[in-house]
């Protein structure tokens, strides 16, 4: 392989891996805001009533 | 019933994402031009056509919210979360297309960034919406969905200046392969690959929406009970 395929490969797998890093990012902050919403939901003393 | 469909959802994107790749790496030919490189419109462009319609979802949410926020509270407040939700995915969208088409862009280019009509409107869409979901996060007080709102309208105004601006100026940035001027288009081999990727893609920005929707939703009610609390508390 030459130099400007190997580096077509690199930047195409850049962009890629930088595609699903920020979609796994969100999904995962989406995530741990839903789980600290139930969490402070259930232990509210107002949700005891 | 509803988590089985959910399951059922998410394992249908999942498949969805794993065969757009498989198509987008392994089927796809190479471009004629530009070569390998040419795969990042694979992830680029399905990005950049969510994040366009999950504005326009926001757009309908800030609209809907100004118009019901007196009459119908219950239905004002819907909006708000809808609009909330397609500021926020769209923007994880729209931070996809502005890391990708550099990365494009340095190979094809030899550049990383210009500041041609393309490149600059989106680039000013995305600091609207980051603006707007700065100032829900951080702004107090009881029109904060109200400026929100009016900053999502005028915001969504960019989004057919971002689609035209290829059409409109002559800019850095190629010309558009679908509803350009005549000689646009795509070969068949590498359309299909683009439109499984769209569609794996829309499936994932429904998912991941409907979800932001949901926990918003959430908030509202929580806040909602707790206001109503404090003030049984007072009487």
């Amino acid at each position: 392989m030459d130099q400007a395929a190997v580096l077509d490969h690199q930047f195409v797998a850049a962009a890629y891996c930088v595609t699903w890093a920020i979609q796994l990012s969100y999904l995962l902050w989406l995530g741990l805001k839903w789980r600290a919403q139930k969490r402070n939901a259930g232990s509210s003393p107002r949700n005891s009533h | 019933m509803k988590k089985t469909f959910i399951l059922l959802y998410a394992a249908l994107t999942a498949a969805l994402m794993v065969w757009g790749f498989y198509q987008a790496i392994y089927v796809a030919p190479d471009d004629a031009l530009q070569g390998y490189v040419f795969r990042i419109i694979y992830y680029h462009v399905p990005s950049a056509s969510v994040a366009f319609l999950f504005f326009a979802v926001s757009l309908l949410g800030s609209i809907g919210y100004l118009a019901w926020r007196r009459s119908r509270p219950e239905w004002a407040q819907i909006s708000d979360a809808w609009a909330l939700a397609g500021a926020e995915v769209g923007v994880v969208f729209c931070s996809v297309v502005l890391t990708t088409g550099p990365l494009w862009g340095r190979r094809a280019w030899g550049i990383w960034w210009t500041w041609d009509a393309r490149l600059t409107t989106t680039l000013v869409l995305w600091l609207i919406y980051v603006s707007y979901l700065l100032l829900r996060r951080f702004a107090a007080g009881p029109q904060v969905q109200t400026y929100a709102a009016v900053l999502g309208i005028f915001g969504a105004i960019d989004v057919p200046i971002v689609y035209m601006s290829n059409r409109w100026w002559r800019t850095q940035h190629p010309a558009p392969v679908f509803g350009g001027s005549e000689g646009s288009g795509m070969a068949p081999s590498m359309a299909h690959v683009l439109l499984w990727n769209m569609l794996a893609w829309l499936c994932w920005g429904l998912l991941i929406l409907v979800l932001r929707y949901q926990v918003e939703r959430k908030r509202q009610q929580i806040t909602e009970k707790e206001a109503l609390d404090a003030l049984q508390a007072h009487i």
